[in-house]
């Protein structure tokens, strides 16, 4: 019953729901901890070891007096918490219940595929995450107008370019002075008053705040590599969208 | 009255970002009230502590703690939470005016802003650090329940 077949694919389920985890925002130590709760709820596993790194899965499981590891690749970084949250939840059932490997698999792929938000929602939000972020930086509601509006459209731009897939450095840095670049017009125009309350706002959803604290925690929790990696990925993040402000600042605003 | 509406934006533009961010749909208020609570924290305490990395220290702290009891309240992860809580505190406004002061070939107050939003940004994850593995302690010390919760 037990075969090695089942191990196998028992294996890589648990590293598809990681896969998951890892690549919509979640810490690599709550990656290696449902990896090896859903490992070990299985008798027939003799011994788990994971080892998560922000790009990388590694996983080994003992079967019976055999070693089965496993490598997996993980791509395209977004922020998706609703997906942690899911998968959260399915190991936490199927770690109390006896299910079957196939419906595993079957509910991680519909978890995968899952969007909680329409597009339009996305945008929306975005424009009024950026908007109120000017009025909590003391711009008048002048500058709100124009945050909110520049922030859908920078909301819109770079989930369009990380469609057509433009590598993240150059997304950011695009994006950040398309925004920068309509935050000039609008003052220019006489619609916003306070131009650097309006960039504020609107750089605050490329800003890799989330980066940045995932890289110290995993350091301080040990994870060196992950710390590391996601640390540089913060400055990566970072440079782009101060490249792509700075750039325009300078182009047509004076400066240097 | 001033903290009311200081409270009401930090308030919608945590809700913007959970919403950027996909928390789940029932836990969006959640989140952004505790992006608003760290928020009111961070300007309360302005008479009470003067610098501003101690100041988002202690709001992270209180973000981490919210978060950690609403995720063991309502059996969801801490990270949906904690992560658009922490939004507001994020120094994107220091990296701003760092560039700025790099354009304007002022290095001087380009070290001096710049070293603040790192250690800024360093305080939002050592509160959050302090409040999830003391919280992580006291569940500890509790007896142990026979389900495990995450």
């Amino acid at each position: 019953m037990n075969t090695k077949r089942e191990a196998k694919r028992l294996l890589s389920m648990a590293i598809l729901a990681g896969k998951i985890m890892l690549e919509n925002g979640a810490e690599t130590y709550r990656v290696e901890d449902t990896i090896s709760r859903i490992c070990n709820s299985r008798s027939f596993i003799t011994y788990t070891e994971p080892f998560v790194t922000p790009t990388i899965i590694l996983l080994a499981v003992g079967f019976e007096d055999d070693i089965l590891t496993y490598v997996q690749r993980t791509k395209n970084k977004t922020i998706d918490l609703n997906k942690i949250a899911m998968v959260n939840e399915f190991s936490r059932n199927f770690v109390s219940s006896e299910m079957s490997i196939d419906e595993g698999f079957e509910r991680l792929r519909e978890i995968d595929r899952t969007r909680p938000y329409s597009n339009y929602a996305n945008i929306l939000f975005g424009g009024l995450a950026g908007g109120f972020f000017s009025l909590l930086f003391g711009g008048t509601s002048n500058d709100f107008i124009c945050a909110f509006i520049i922030s859908m459209f920078v909301v819109k731009i770079n989930s369009f370019l990380s469609k057509i897939n433009i590598i993240y450095f150059v997304n950011n840095f695009i994006t950040a002075a398309i925004g920068t670049y309509l935050a000039i017009i609008f003052t220019k125009l006489g619609l916003g008053s306070n131009m650097d309350k309006i960039i504020i706002g609107l750089i605050m959803p490329l800003v890799p705040g989330v980066a940045i604290t995932n890289a110290a925690r995993d350091s301080m929790l040990g994870d060196f590599i992950a710390g590391m990696s996601r640390g540089l990925e913060a400055a990566i993040i970072a440079l782009s969208v101060a490249f792509g402000v700075g750039f325009i600042l300078i182009a047509f605003h004076g400066g240097m | 009255m001033s903290y009311i509406i200081q409270f009401i934006y930090a308030f919608l533009s945590t809700l913007g970002y959970s919403v950027f961010f996909k928390v789940p749909r029932d836990s969006v208020i959640k989140s952004s009230l505790s992006g608003a609570i760290g928020w009111l924290i961070y300007i309360f305490s302005v008479d009470l502590l003067p610098s501003s990395i101690a100041r988002t220290f202690l709001a992270a702290i209180t973000v981490g703690f919210l978060g950690e009891f609403m995720a063991k309240r309502f059996k969801k992860p801490a990270t949906i939470f904690t992560i658009p809580g922490i939004i507001p505190l994020v120094p994107g406004a220091g990296m701003y005016y760092t560039m700025l002061a790099i354009i304007d070939r002022d290095f001087n107050s380009a070290a001096d802003i710049g070293t603040e939003a790192l250690f800024i940004a360093l305080a939002i994850a050592i509160g959050i650090i302090v409040s999830s593995s003391f919280s992580r302690a006291l569940i500890n010390l509790k007896p142990k329940k026979h389900n495990i919760t995450i």
